[in-house]
């Protein structure tokens, strides 16, 4: 289960002065930075969450140009090729039909990892820009718009993603679909509500004023304003979408063969888990590291966007 | 108060009626029924027959008034697929394995990660802390379904310890059969462990350092009366409001631990109604199921007023 965090309370993040020890240079006079500067410095402090970085950075590397290291093709079948272990002429082993394992996990990565990917932008735009809308033009449209923010919050996303995969056919646009349906009401509460208080500030009434177009509002004094939020939104959801790709991948409710993702060699190590466990255990571990390395990377930005969280 | 109470009740039979009519019109627009594989080789007239007796032959918007009618007198008609099971038939006979499997998974995942959380807030950045720390992250990274596997094919099938699927009937269906319900209990209590552990652990350690347990330990107050009155209770908060819908959740049946583990639970029922197209069960399962969050989502709120009168909710 999931536990939603707090949105943090908004701050004006273009006033924050750093703490000295970060700032101070000895021999010069305290000098304040930039908010952005500020929790970039403190990021690259914190290693654990840059070894993740890296860590993420070189899967994605490996999953791009793995493929082309190998000689083998992760289509082909080979009848005398089956269930191999691991060895120096397939890395990963080959599965039940003869096919190597190593370029269908390097297919695998790239599936799961752009599904999440694509899915967690798409929510977040269409969320981020249907909150702003919302709270910008107030009045009834916000309250309509909220309304429909409440039901969507109340669907059992699992159950719905399911019944759209089912309806709608499986296959990988239907998957980013119905991950989009299922996610993007939170975001867009969150920035409805910090864009509520932005709104009030003078140099968005100046702009107004002014007569600047909405989406130039938008864009120059918004979203850099919520960029943090919107950070922090992204790394939590894109866990999420993985699992959630895995998962519906591996009852056959998602991305199906022979198109290949985690879950789908998930699913097919299951078969072979008792006699060659080595096919079930290597999707699993490249699963866990990336969502580990994206949840560690997660807390990491957390601890140096959100103001509260300044030690 | 009562007011606003009353406009949240509206809103949710608003919600839930949406909620079934999408569901409705969703599972009209598939291609193909759950009858079209049976009967495609069946005579003309045969065919005809058979589709009249589960009305499927009526207009769409027919069969919508139809469904919509039986719905609210609790009728959600008979399963295709699967002839004779009924909702009714469904609650009794599905339920009860998923209810055991949940209070199971709570039972041993919850107080263990509250036990956990307590530690690691009071030991802040000692060894209990970071090893916790540590172990709740791992566990969280790894989701239910892959934990199932594992446990599988390492304590079920390496080790030869556990059955690897199945589930207790019959007269050992609350109790007995202890040998199956582990590893199912495993994958999915592990996760609240680590959930409950955060959880608790950032709301203490968010309590602990407020201004009142400051002003409370300076006005001399002892130790174990600083926690028991101050923390505690205000630690207890983000709990007591997420254990409903933990609770609810758990006990409707976990899709994925009961699909690997092969429990005749409601959540492994709803995949097969779904790779069935069998429409009556699936309509039933959404609604019942996003019923019951719904009034859970609704409970939570009212807990969230009646544990803390400084939140108001339902002020606009």
């Amino acid at each position: 289960m999931d536990i939603k965090t707090k949105p943090f309370s908004f701050v004006n993040h273009r006033s924050i002065t750093i703490q000295p020890e970060l700032s101070v240079i000895p021999g010069t006079t305290t000098r304040s930075i930039g908010y952005w500067r500020a929790s970039g410095r403190k990021f690259l402090r914190d290693r654990l969450a840059l070894a993740c970085a890296v860590v993420l950075v070189t899967l994605v590397f490996i999953a791009l140009l793995g493929p082309l290291l190998s000689a083998a093709d992760p289509n082909q079948l080979h009848v005398n090729l089956q269930n191999l272990a691991p060895s120096a002429e397939h890395w990963f082993g080959t599965d039940r039909l003869g096919r190597d394992l190593f370029t269908r996990t390097c297919l695998g990565i790239r599936v799961s990892l752009a599904v999440a990917l694509v899915a967690t932008t798409l929510a977040i735009v269409f969320g981020t820009v249907y909150g702003m809308v919302m709270a910008f033009f107030g009045g009834w449209l916000d309250s309509l718009l909220m309304r429909v923010i409440e039901i969507f919050n109340s669907l059992p996303s699992l159950l719905v993603t399911m019944i759209i995969m089912t309806v709608l056919g499986n296959g990988i646009n239907t998957m980013l679909f119905a991950l989009t349906i299922t996610s993007w009401s939170g975001t867009a509460r969150q920035a409805r509500g910090l864009v509520l208080q932005l709104r009030k500030s003078d140099y968005v009434t100046a702009a107004i004023m002014l007569n600047t177009p909405l989406w130039k509002i938008m864009l120059k004094h918004f979203v850099p304003n919520i960029m943090s939020i919107l950070i922090l939104d992204i790394g939590q959801s894109i866990p999420a979408n993985i699992f959630a790709e895995a998962s519906l991948s591996f009852l056959g409710l998602g991305i199906q063969a022979p198109n290949t993702s985690l879950g789908i060699l998930i699913q097919a190590g299951q078969d072979q888990m008792l006699q060659h466990p080595s096919q079930l255990y290597i999707p699993v571990i490249v699963l866990t590291i990336i969502v580990l390395a994206f949840n560690i990377l997660g807390d990491g930005l957390r601890d140096a966007l959100d103001p509260k969280f300044k030690k | 108060m009562l007011k606003v109470i009353l406009r949240r009740l509206i809103a949710l039979l608003i919600s839930l009626f949406l909620i079934a009519s999408a569901t409705f019109f969703l599972l009209a627009a598939v291609p193909g029924d759950a009858l079209s594989a049976q009967t495609d080789k069946l005579p003309a007239a045969t065919r005809k027959q058979v589709y009249q007796n589960t009305g499927l032959d009526q207009p769409v918007l027919k069969r919508y008034g139809i469904t919509m009618t039986n719905m609210l007198h609790g009728d959600f008609g008979t399963s295709i697929a699967d002839p004779g099971m009924t909702m009714k038939t469904v609650i009794e006979e599905k339920l009860p394995p998923s209810a055991r499997l949940g209070l199971q998974q709570i039972l041993f995942g919850v107080p263990l990660g509250l036990l956990l959380g307590v530690l690691a807030a009071v030991y802040k950045n000692r060894w209990v802390d970071r090893g916790v720390t540590v172990v709740s992250l791992l566990l969280m990274s790894v989701p239910s379904l892959i934990l199932g596997l594992l446990l599988q094919s390492y304590f079920g099938g390496k080790l030869g310890l556990f059955p690897i699927i199945g589930w207790p009937e019959g007269s050992d269906l609350w109790f007995g059969g202890w040998a199956y319900t582990i590893l199912p209990t495993l994958a999915g209590g592990l996760g609240y462990i680590a959930s409950y552990a955060r959880l608790l652990k950032n709301s203490m350690l968010d309590v602990l350092s407020s201004d009142y347990v400051l002003t409370a330990r300076t006005k001399g107050l002892p130790g174990w009366r600083v926690v028991s009155e101050h923390v505690i209770r205000n630690a207890a908060i983000p709990i007591i409001t997420s254990l409903p819908v933990t609770v609810a959740f758990s006990i409707t049946g976990s899709v994925f631990v009961e699909s690997i583990f092969v429990i005749p639970g409601v959540g492994q029922y709803f995949v097969q109604a779904l790779t069935n197209r069998d429409v009556p069960i699936i309509m039933g399962e959404t609604v019942l199921l996003a019923a019951l969050y719904i009034v859970t989502l609704f409970i939570t709120d009212l807990l969230y007023m009646a544990v803390d009168p400084r939140i108001k909710l339902y002020q606009s």
